[in-house]
């Protein structure tokens, strides 16, 4: 990383705000470049006097959002084919079943803005990954630029700002951003299993309520097994993992 | 933990770069961006590397003059950080000493009053 970080600044010192446009570009498609840190250069070169802010601003925010239609275009085109091509192999349904995929597909489209528009500034890391899978799961195009263009401008204004602000010290900023925004990741993810946990745990109960409650002839099946169906109606899981 | 201890970095960094410290100088610097952090002229720094024609350089990192130049990166920060510290040794900062010293001398009168 250290190796091609030096390499990506000293293509942005040399040929300016051509390189940035372009680097911005290939890293929004997905391409794993350190994109934050790049950014936080940009800024802290435009303190130094190297480069103009608002012209920063305005090259990135347009190389972002550009870079993030490829993407949802080449998940649009390629990607939805091979989920359908997945949904519908024998070899495969086996290991990824079509339930699955169909569930992935209805969860993104009632989350899936938040995973856009997070991914843009938090968790920057995700955002290539983000944008190929909205496309793969035909995520509607105007909602994708709902939640993409306010997350980007949010994605190019904090990085760039902190580097304009801190200047010199831009390095030890992007490490401390690179830090919170994982602890922030493993925080949300905790979150989440939490949740999903105690809602299982609720519907456990209840489904187990329901069928001490029941008359003595109608508990023709096992208590648990009931129990875990009432719950797995209720929450709508198939008893696998929860797919975050 | 390593957020807490990136902070920590992080507020050193910042310290030592209010204060001016020749060590907070990094690979990616041009010549122009040391000058003007450090407030020594372009030309000083340039001689001190023994770099005649500048121009070509002017937007050219640490790292990239010392591939160009063919010398070691840690050397060519190292002769930047010894030119700055005799810099200031040659020009000490005159109107910060004389603020502080009004500072402190209208400090004591206030006390004696």
């Amino acid at each position: 990383v250290t190796n091609l970080l030096a390499f990506l600044l000293s293509f942005l010192q040399n040929y300016g705000y051509l390189a940035l446009w372009g680097i911005v570009l290939v890293a929004a498609i997905g391409l794993p470049i350190p994109i934050t840190l790049v950014l936080l250069a940009a800024g802290a070169f435009a303190a130094l006097g190297d480069f103009n802010i608002a012209l920063l601003f305005i090259i990135s925010l347009s190389a972002l959002i550009c870079g993030d239609n490829v993407g949802y275009l080449i998940g649009r085109i390629w990607g939805s084919k091979a989920l359908n091509w997945l949904e519908h192999s024998k070899r495969w349904n086996r290991l990824i079943p079509p339930r699955t995929i169909a569930r992935s597909r209805s969860y993104f489209r009632r989350r899936g803005g938040w995973a856009i528009f997070l991914s843009r500034f938090l968790f920057t890391a995700l955002g290539g990954v983000i944008n190929i899978l909205s496309g793969a799961e035909l995520y509607p195009y105007h909602y994708f630029l709902l939640f993409d263009i306010p997350g980007e401008v949010l994605g190019a204004s904090i990085p760039l700002l902190l580097g304009y602000i801190f200047g010199a010290s831009w390095e030890a900023i992007g490490d401390v951003l690179g830090y919170s925004s994982f602890l922030i990741l493993c925080l949300l993810v905790v979150i989440l299993l939490a949740i999903r946990l105690i809602r299982n745990a609720r519907s456990l109960k209840r489904g187990h309520d329901a069928s001490v409650h029941k008359p003595v002839g109608e508990q023709s099946n096992p208590a648990g097994t009931s129990a875990i169906a009432a719950a797995e109606t209720s929450t709508g899981s198939t008893g696998q993992l929860p797919l975050l | 933990m390593q957020t807490v201890q990136a902070i920590q970095r992080f507020q050193m960094a910042r310290t030592l770069a209010s204060t001016g410290d020749v060590s907070t100088i990094r690979p990616w610097m041009t010549i122009p961006d040391i000058s003007h952090l450090y407030h020594v002229p372009e030309n000083y720094l340039y001689e001190s590397l023994n770099i005649t024609n500048p121009q070509p350089a002017h937007r050219t990192s640490l790292r990239s003059l010392a591939v160009r130049y063919n010398r070691s990166l840690n050397g060519i920060i190292s002769n930047i950080q010894t030119a700055i510290k005799t810099y200031r040794k040659q020009h000490p900062p005159h109107h910060l000493f004389a603020s502080r010293h009004i500072n402190q001398s209208s400090v004591l009168e206030k006390k004696k009053t």
